[in-house]
C-alpha cells in the first residue's frame, strides 16, 4: 500500500519532539473504503449546493424581469444539460437526507427529561418513510396531478 | 553538560498513589512544584487494570463500622498487618472515596442516588464502592484528570527512572533516563516518593501488566532501604488461562460459585477454612483450596494448555445482572478466553496478583533515608500484614498517597537544597552507566532467556504452596541467575526510544526483587496468610509474629526482623 | 506433534538516527492458534530481533498502549486476534501521527488536544467533603457513562479523515470526554467547555464520516459524542442569547 504524504499534521504538538520524527502516514484505506466514501461524497455536496444557488439567484432575477425572462427560463430548463443535472442533484441530496436520517439516533441523547429515546429502527424508518411520502405527493403535485 | 530539572517533591510513578499523592502536595502547597515522573503515560499504568472496587465504610451507614473494617482487615491480614496504619487507613478510606466522587469518579449507584456497595472477600458486610467492575481505570482517568487543573504539577513522561541521588545520606532527587532520546536527566526535589507498584513479571503467571517490574522498590533496596514482608505475595484465585489476565473477585461478589472436576462447588462441600463465606473467602485461602482440588485430581483439564483448572461459574446471574454488573468479565472471558460466561463457566486458577510486602515505610511513608518516600503497592506500611482483602489496595492508594505527600511536602520545606555539582555528577556517571549497558556484548545469555530462566525459578521455589528445599533452591538459583544476567549479550545501541535498554533495567530490578522475595520466603519457616510452607503448615505467633527485612549486601542479601504493631486486637485463630 | 504454523509480519522500522524514512521488515515466525498480534510482535522481539521497538503493558485492552495500524486498520494488538489475518500481516504505526521509532508513535500533540476541553469537574463552589459523596440516579449515570470508557487508544484519531485535513481538530476521544463531563451532574462547566467547543477546530470541524466510532475498542461512539454535543452547543448558544436579553431588561 504505498502512502503520500498528509496535507497537515494535525497530531504534531506545539512544541517540536526532542528527537526527528518521521511524517504521519494519511489513514489506510483513505479515500476508496467505506465511510470514507461516504465522507468524500457528503463533501462534494457542496458543489450542488453551490451550483443550485446559482441557478436560484438566475430565476429570481428572471422572475423581477418580465415574463418573457420567465418563460426563457423555463425553457433552458429543458436542456438535457439540465436535466441530467437536476436528476443527479436529486439523487445526491436523497442519499444525504436518508444517510443524514440513518445517522440521526446517535445524535440523540439517551433520554431527554422523562422520555427514553425511542428504538433507533423506529426514528430511522419513521424519518426515511415520511421523507419518501412527501418527496411521492410533492413529485405528484408538481405534476399536475392534483 | 548534564540536563537538570529542579522542582520540590519529585514523585516516581504516575498510578493511582502517585496522581493522588502529586495532587495532595499541591494543594497542601500552591507555591511549590512537583515533578511527576512516569516511565509511561499516566493513563497508562497498572491502577488501570483493576476491576472490582475499593473499600470504604459508606457514610451514614448503619449496619457497618470503622471498627469492623479495621478487623476484617486486620483478621484478613491474618494478625501481621500494623494495627495503628490499619485504624488510620479505616478512617481516611471513606473522605477520600468521597472526594473521589466528588472529582467525577463514576461510582455506581444505588435507585436512590447513592454509592453502591457490593460484597468482597474477607468482608464482613458489604463496604466496596464499586464503578460496574472497571473501578481501576475509572479512578486512574479521574485522578488523572483531575490533576491536570494543576499548573504546578509537572509530568515528565516516559522517562525511566535508574538512580536515586543521594546526598549526605539523605535522598535529592532521582536519575531519569528519557526514554525518547536516550540521555539522563537530574530531576533534582528536596523531597522524593517511590509509587512505581509492585513486581509481578517475576513470575512467569501473572495480572499484572509489563511495566509492573519493581523499579522503586529495586531504587530504594540499592540505597540501603529495606523491603519488608517480600515473602508475601498474592495469588488471586481467579487468573485466565496462559495469560494470567484477572477475572475480578467481584465475580465471586455477586454471586459466583468455583466448581472442581466434578461439579461441586468445593469451597461448601469440604472444610478449607472459609466457613459459610464459601467463595467470598480470603484470597490467600481460596487459592490454596483451588491448589489443593487440583492435586487432589479434581482439576479441570484445558486441551492444548498446560496445568489445570477450576471453574468459575457465572451462568445463574443471568445475562441482565452480567451485563449490569459484570461487563469487563463478559468481554474479558469471550475475547481472552473464548467463553462466554453467559453459557459456559470460566476456566480460571490462581495467577500471581499483588505484593503485599515492598519498601519498608512507617505510618506516614518515610524511609529511614531522609526525604525518600514510598506509596502505593511498592511500599510496605504494613496495612494488608500477610494477607491483603480485595478492594483494600486501591483505597490504599489513595489514603497514604496523600497522608505520604503532605509528609513530604513539610520535610521540603524544612530542607535545604543540596551540594548540586555532586548530584550532578552523579548524574553523569550513571550516563555514562546506562550507555555502558547499551547494545552492549557480553557472553551469550540472552534477555529472555535469563528471563525465563527467573519466572521459572521464582514458580517452582514462590508458589501457593512451598517447602524449604524449593524455597533454599530459588535462593541460590537467583543467586546464579544474577552472575547470568551480568552475561547478558544486547542487540539494539540505539539511543532513540530503545526498549530492549529499558526491558533489561527492568530485568536487573525484577532480580533485586526476587532475591529479597526468596530469602524473605526461606526465613519464615511458618504458614501465615500468603505464605504457605508446607514444611510448617500451622501458624506461630511465639517465634513468627514479625516482619521480614531483606537489606541489599554486594556479598548478597541479608535477612533480618522488626516487630509488628499490635493493637486492639490480639492474634486469634483466623477461621471465617 | 503437527509443525506449527508460520505466519510473515511485515512490520515498519524507523530509527531517526540511522534512516532517512521508514522502511518495512518481514519477519517469518512460528505462531500458536490463540495468538494476539501483540504475541507475534513480542516473540519477534524476544526471539528474533531485539531492536523492535513498540508499547505495551496490560495485554487486556485497557490501558491503551498497543495501538497500531494491522492490515491498514487501527487495533489495539493485544485484543486484535492473529488468526483474523492472513499468512502475511502488514503491521505499521497509527496513522494520523508522527513517527517516533519502528511503532512507536508521538502523542503530545494529543495530550494538548485533551488538556483543551478541560476534562475535569468544573463548579462555582467546590464540594465539602464532610457533606459526602452527591446524590446522582442510576438513569444520571448511565446518560453519560458510555463517553467516560475511553482509554486514550488514539485509534479514532488514527481513523478520522479530519484529523489529516485540518489541523486544529480537537478529535474524537478529547470531544467525547467533554462531553462527557458536559453530561455529568456534577458539573457546572458546560458553558466553558462549549466555548472551546466552538471554537476553530472544535466540534463542527466533524463532518461525520464516523469511522472513529467503527474502530473505537471500547464502543465509546465518539461520533455520536460529537453529534451530541453539536446540538447541545447550538441550544447553549441560543438559551445565551435569549438569557442576555433577558438580564439587560
Amino acid at each position: 500500500m504505498s502512502h503520500s504524504t498528509p496535507i497537515v499534521d494535525a497530531m504534531k504538538p506545539s512544541r517540536p519532539g526532542a528527537t526527528r520524527t518521521a511524517p504521519p502516514r494519511p489513514p489506510d484505506g483513505f479515500p476508496s473504503r467505506g465511510n470514507y466514501r461516504a465522507y468524500i461524497a457528503f463533501g462534494f455536496g457542496g458543489f450542488f449546493l453551490f451550483t443550485v444557488s446559482l441557478l436560484v439567484l438566475r430565476s429570481v432575477w428572471a422572475l423581477g424581469n418580465g415574463e418573457a425572462a420567465w418563460n426563457r427560463l423555463q425553457t433552458s430548463f429543458q436542456n438535457p444539460i439540465y436535466v441530467l443535472f437536476h436528476a443527479l442533484a436529486f439523487l445526491w441530496l436523497s442519499w444525504f437526507i436518508l444517510r443524514l436520517f440513518r445517522l440521526f439516533p446517535a445524535t440523540q441523547p439517551k433520554r431527554i427529561g422523562p422520555f427514553q429515546r425511542p428504538p433507533d429502527a423506529l426514528m430511522v424508518a419513521g424519518l426515511s418513510g415520511a421523507f419518501v411520502v412527501v418527496t411521492l405527493v410533492v413529485a405528484a403535485i408538481l405534476w399536475g396531478a392534483f | 553538560m548534564v540536563d537538570v530539572v529542579r522542582h520540590d517533591v519529585v514523585i516516581v510513578g504516575g498510578g493511582g498513589a502517585g496522581l493522588r499523592a502529586a495532587i495532595a502536595a499541591v494543594e497542601a502547597d500552591p507555591t511549590l512544584s512537583v515533578a511527576l515522573v512516569s516511565k509511561v503515560y499516566p493513563m497508562r499504568s497498572h491502577t488501570v487494570s483493576a476491576e472490582g472496587g475499593a473499600a470504604a465504610v459508606p457514610p451514614g451507614a448503619v449496619d457497618d463500622s470503622l471498627e469492623k473494617h479495621a478487623y476484617d482487615t486486620v483478621k484478613g491480614s491474618d494478625f501481621l498487618g500494623d494495627q495503628d496504619v490499619i485504624q488510620y487507613f479505616v478512617q481516611e478510606a471513606p473522605k477520600e472515596l468521597t472526594r473521589l466522587e466528588h472529582w467525577g469518579c463514576p461510582w455506581s449507584r444505588n435507585p436512590d442516588g447513592t454509592v453502591a456497595t457490593r460484597p468482597f472477600g474477607g468482608m464482613q458486610t458489604p463496604r466496596t464502592w464499586y464503578a460496574t467492575d472497571k473501578v481501576g481505570f475509572h479512578m486512574l482517568h479521574t485522578l488523572f484528570q483531575h490533576s491536570l487543573r494543576f499548573d504546578r504539577i509537572v509530568r515528565y513522561d516516559e522517562q525511566f527512572v535508574t538512580k536515586l541521588l543521594v546526598d549526605g545520606g539523605q535522598c535529592r532527587g532521582v536519575v531519569a533516563l528519557d526514554v525518547r532520546t536516550g540521555q539522563v536527566r537530574a530531576v533534582l526535589g528536596r523531597s522524593v516518593i517511590l509509587a512505581t507498584g509492585g513486581a509481578g513479571k517475576v513470575w512467569p503467571f501473572t495480572t499484572n501488566g509489563n511495566i509492573k517490574t519493581g523499579d522503586g522498590m529495586s531504587l530504594a533496596y540499592r540505597e540501603g532501604v529495606a523491603l519488608k514482608d517480600m515473602e508475601f505475595v498474592q495469588y488471586h484465585p481467579t487468573g485466565l488461562p496462559g495469560t494470567g489476565i484477572l477475572i475480578t473477585e467481584a465475580s465471586r461478589g455477586e454471586g459466583g460459585y468455583l466448581i472442581n472436576s466434578e461439579g461441586e462447588r468445593f469451597l461448601v462441600s469440604r472444610d478449607y477454612g472459609v466457613g459459610t463465606k464459601a467463595e467470598l473467602g480470603p484470597r490467600d485461602m481460596i487459592s490454596r483450596a483451588i491448589i489443593q482440588e487440583i492435586e487432589a485430581g479434581r482439576g479441570i483439564k484445558l486441551p492444548g494448555k498446560i496445568g489445570e483448572y477450576a471453574h468459575l461459574d457465572l451462568r445463574h446471574l443471568g445475562k441482565a445482572k452480567l451485563e449490569a454488573r459484570l461487563p469487563f468479565v463478559l468481554e474479558l472471558s469471550r475475547t481472552y478466553a473464548g467463553v462466554d460466561p453467559v453459557t459456559q463457566p470460566i476456566p480460571i486458577r490462581p495467577v500471581l496478583h499483588y505484593m503485599m510486602g515492598g519498601v519498608d515505610v512507617n505510618i506516614d511513608g518515610a524511609t529511614v533515608m531522609p526525604g525518600l518516600y514510598a506509596i502505593g503497592e511498592a511500599a510496605c506500611f504494613s496495612l494488608n500484614g500477610a494477607n491483603r482483602l480485595g478492594s483494600n489496595s486501591l483505597t490504599e492508594l489513595l489514603v497514604f498517597g496523600a497522608r505520604a505527600a503532605s509528609h513530604a511536602v513539610r520535610f521540603a520545606k524544612g530542607s535545604a537544597a543540596g551540594n548540586e555539582s555532586a548530584l550532578l555528577e552523579q548524574t553523569k556517571a550513571e550516563g555514562a552507566r546506562i550507555d555502558g549497558i547499551r547494545g552492549r556484548k557480553r557472553g551469550g545469555e540472552t534477555l529472555a532467556g535469563v528471563r525465563l530462566a527467573m519466572n521459572t525459578t521464582m514458580e517452582s521455589g514462590t508458589g501457593v504452596y512451598r517447602e524449604q528445599a524449593s524455597m533454599q533452591k530459588a535462593v541460590s538459583e537467583v543467586a546464579a541467575i544474577k552472575q547470568r544476567y551480568a552475561q547478558v549479550s544486547l542487540s539494539d545501541a540505539s539511543k532513540v526510544f530503545n526498549t530492549e535498554l529499558t526491558a533489561m533495567l527492568e530485568l536487573g530490578n525484577l532480580l533485586d526483587v526476587a532475591e529479597a522475595v526468596a530469602l524473605a520466603a526461606v526465613n519464615r519457616k511458618e504458614s501465615r496468610g500468603a505464605h504457605a510452607c508446607r514444611d510448617f503448615p500451622k501458624r506461630n505467633d511465639g517465634e513468627y509474629l514479625h516482619h521480614s527485612l531483606v537489606h541489599y549486601g554486594e556479598a548478597g542479601p541479608r535477612f533480618s526482623k522488626k516487630p509488628v504493631t499490635l493493637g486492639t486486637w490480639v492474634p486469634e485463630e483466623r477461621k471465617y | 506433534m503437527a509443525e506449527p504454523k508460520k505466519k510473515t509480519i511485515v512490520v515498519t522500522r524507523f530509527d531517526p538516527d540511522k534512516d532517512e524514512a521508514p522502511r518495512q521488515q518481514s519477519y517469518e515466525i512460528p505462531v500458536e492458534p490463540d495468538w494476539k498480534v501483540l504475541d507475534a510482535l513480542n516473540y519477534i522481539k524476544d526471539h528474533v530481533d531485539p531492536t523492535l521497538s513498540h508499547r505495551w503493558s496490560c495485554r487486556m485492552a485497557v490501558c491503551g498502549s498497543c495501538g497500531m495500524n494491522v492490515d491498514g486498520e487501527p487495533k489495539l494488538t493485544c485484543k486484535d486476534a492473529l488468526s483474523n489475518h492472513g499468512d502475511t500481516v502488514e503491521v505499521t504505526p497509527l496513522a494520523n501521527f508522527p513517527v517516533v521509532r519502528d511503532l512507536v508513535v508521538e502523542i503530545e500533540g494529543f495530550m494538548e488536544k485533551f488538556q483543551k476541553v478541560k476534562p475535569f469537574i468544573l463548579r462555582a463552589k467546590e464540594l465539602a467533603v464532610d457533606d459526602g459523596p452527591t446524590r446522582q440516579s442510576p438513569a444520571e449515570l448511565d446518560d453519560f457513562r458510555q463517553f467516560s470508557m475511553c482509554i486514550n487508544c488514539m485509534l479514532c484519531y488514527s481513523a478520522c479523515p479530519v484529523i489529516s485535513t485540518e489541523p486544529d481538530f480537537l478529535g474524537p476521544a478529547a470531544i467525547a470526554l467533554g462531553h462527557r463531563y458536559n453530561l455529568d451532574t456534577r458539573d457546572q462547566g458546560q458553558a466553558e467547555r462549549n466555548k472551546v467547543f466552538r471554537e476553530d477546530g472544535g466540534i463542527f470541524a466533524c463532518s461525520y464520516a464516523g469511522e472513529c466510532s467503527e474502530v473505537c475498542p471500547k464502543h465509546v461512539d465518539p461520533s455520536g459524542a460529537i453529534q451530541q454535543a453539536k446540538l447541545g452547543n447550538v441550544i447553549d448558544w441560543l438559551t445565551g442569547l435569549v438569557l442576555r436579553r433577558g438580564d439587560a431588561r
